[in-house]
């Protein structure tokens, strides 16, 4: 990083200018994209969500001072979509008054519709990918807290239960990559699960084959996403090198343009610096 | 937030219902209904990839007024007729479908272009088994001065990182005046692009019909390019090797992920132990101190 950058990323500080709600934007579209093309669960970008629900939030009543304050900073889309609604609908103004009114209304309608799917399929997908990898997510999250001795102390419970595998996750304050929301909807998602199974069949199983996480043998049966799919990607760096395995050692390197099929546990931390883009 | 909160919560509700549901079935069903959360697969499919495309952004000539908006995709610049004006596919198709615009077709989207394109693609001896080059990103150097060194400019998001801009986002499909030295080059999105001017701005092109041949011709001359690399998706499946595919579309990537995930995670399953094997010797000659520069010749790059 030389002296520009630092420059460069102090000119552009916190806070939703307008200007960077075609950047957001651009930011979104590319992170669906990549949730989409990769197995496991993107970390959570907060910010950038913050900002696009704010811009997107749905309020049925539009907050009477943000339109007095400053028009456009504030006041997020819907609210300007039903003002819009509202005088098209009010017979006192005469209709010639504005004869743009539905087309902009129409307009306005179509963009936010194309980014409430954004939003939608983008956390489905996560949705998904956290019901189908529940298990290994929350033993990830689980072995961040060294305070954690409840599952080696259940397994001597004589009324073993396959929710007691389930590992509290509740006083974690680091639940990347998942969000907050994401995470207790793990939790309460995996309780379920276990309380259903232990309901319908495991309830009649021997007590020590009731555990959910069980790894007798030395193979666990908590699956994970596989990190060595392939994936494709667009080379946005001058030079970008595809690591192998964990080690730093080198493989093939991509030059700027190209368009590569690689290993995703090649690129991802080229991926997290921005100079690799899924496809 | 708020919104995210009561989907969750809603979602939440949801498998509540089909637990108990289950509880009195099947849970086999109950299985089913989990996978149905999400059907779609990995990747994105042909049909976002379509509405990826509408993002691009093109060239129009308003046929009327139409004051400045505020999208959450960013500002629209005002609609004043003669004056020309660069909006979103989507919002350009849906001032053509009310016919109040016309599109001006992307430079590359005309009969010399493209049969200039497919001569390239067909007879050129250099791209017998790779695409021609897409249009350069801001700071990659053109073809034409292979020397020259690329230099990315990022900008900056918000939160401080790095952003490369990257199709759909860039001016590949504008009318901007390219300079004569630009050799015509195929956009990331010239399937869906040149499809949908096809069928919705026919009128505005200039003779669609000869467009059409190209296309189909283009796509076809491409699509055997892809079909006959099979063989060197080896190189996918080994740890740090890779296949390089510089100047595939994205449709074309769409139609062809499946196939090729397919057969790499195959390979990959195939060659795992064989991998695991290597690993353990590296991890071994490593521990002995010696570093072993025969391992770099495995990982030579191919080309399609």
């Amino acid at each position: 990083m030389d002296i520009d950058d630092i420059l460069a990323s102090v000119d552009h500080g916190p806070g939703a200018s307008p200007e960077s709600t075609a950047l957001d934007h651009q930011l979104l579209t590319r992170f669906w994209v990549a949730e989409r093309a990769v197995s496991e669960v993107l970390p959570w970008p907060a910010p950038l969500m913050e900002r696009m629900m704010d811009r997107v939030r749905i309020q049925v009543h539009p907050r009477p001072q943000s339109k007095t304050i400053n028009n456009n900073l504030t006041r997020n889309q819907i609210e300007t979509i039903e003002d819009l609604a509202a005088s098209s609908g009010d017979t006192t103004v005469p209709h010639t008054h504005n004869p743009n009114l539905n087309l902009r209304l129409s307009i306005l309608q179509t963009d936010l519709a194309r980014t409430q799917y954004l939003i939608r399929s983008l956390l489905r997908a996560r949705l998904a990918k956290i019901t189908k990898y529940s298990m290994h997510y929350l033993v990830q999250l689980a072995s961040r807290d060294n305070t954690q001795t409840q599952s080696t102390l259940s397994s001597q419970n004589p009324n073993q239960q396959p929710e007691d595998s389930v590992p509290e996750i509740a006083s974690l304050t680091d639940l990347a990559p998942l969000s907050q929301p994401e995470a207790s909807f793990l939790h309460a998602h995996q309780t379920l699960l276990a309380g259903h199974y232990g309901g319908s069949f495991m309830g009649s199983f021997p007590r020590q084959l009731r555990r959910l996480d069980d790894n007798a043998g030395g193979t666990s049966m908590v699956q994970g996403p596989e990190l060595r799919e392939v994936v494709f990607v667009r080379c946005l760096g001058a030079e970008v090198p595809v690591l192998l395995e964990e080690d730093e050692d080198v493989g093939v390197t991509m030059r700027m343009g190209d368009v590569w099929v690689v290993r995703w546990e090649g690129v991802k931390k080229a991926w997290g610096r921005g100079e690799v883009e899924l496809l | 937030m708020q919104t995210y909160q009561t989907f969750l919560s809603h979602a939440l509700q949801t498998n509540q219902r089909q637990y108990n549901a289950g509880l009195r079935l099947n849970w086999r069903l109950n299985c089913i209904l989990f996978v149905m959360a999400f059907p779609l697969p990995r990747g994105v499919t042909a049909s976002e990839i379509a509405f990826l495309a509408e993002m691009e952004t093109v060239t129009v000539v308003p046929r009327q007024r139409l004051e400045s908006l505020e999208l959450l995709g960013g500002p629209v610049e005002p609609l004043a007729p003669p004056r020309r004006a660069s909006l979103p596919l989507w919002l350009a198709l849906l001032l053509k479908r009310q016919r109040r615009a016309n599109i001006i077709p992307p430079p590359w989207l005309h009969p010399e272009p493209l049969s200039l394109i497919l001569d390239v693609e067909s007879q050129h001896q250099d791209y017998q088994n790779a695409f021609s080059p897409p249009p350069p990103l801001p700071g990659q150097p053109s073809v034409l001065d292979r020397d020259a060194i690329a230099s990315a400019k990022p900008q900056y998001t918000p939160d401080g990182n790095r952003y490369y801009p990257a199709p759909p986002f860039l001016p590949h499909n504008t009318a901007q005046t390219t300079s004569s030295r630009d050799t015509p080059s195929l956009p990331f999105h010239w399937v869906e692009v040149g499809n949908l001017l096809l069928d919705s701005a026919s009128d505005d092109l200039v003779d669609p019909d000869q467009i059409r041949r190209l296309l189909k011709d283009l796509r076809e001359v491409r699509m055997s390019k892809m079909r006959s690399g099979v063989e060197v998706l080896d190189e996918a499946a080994t740890g740090g090797g890779g296949v390089a595919l510089t100047g595939v579309g994205s449709m074309e990537l769409g139609e062809e992920r499946g196939f090729i995930t397919g057969v790499v995670d195959g390979l990959r399953r195939i060659g795992s132990s064989k991998e695991q094997a290597r690993r353990e010797q590296m991890a071994e000659q490593r521990a002995a101190g010696g570093y072993d520069a025969t391992q770099d010749e495995e990982e030579d790059y191919m080309e399609f």
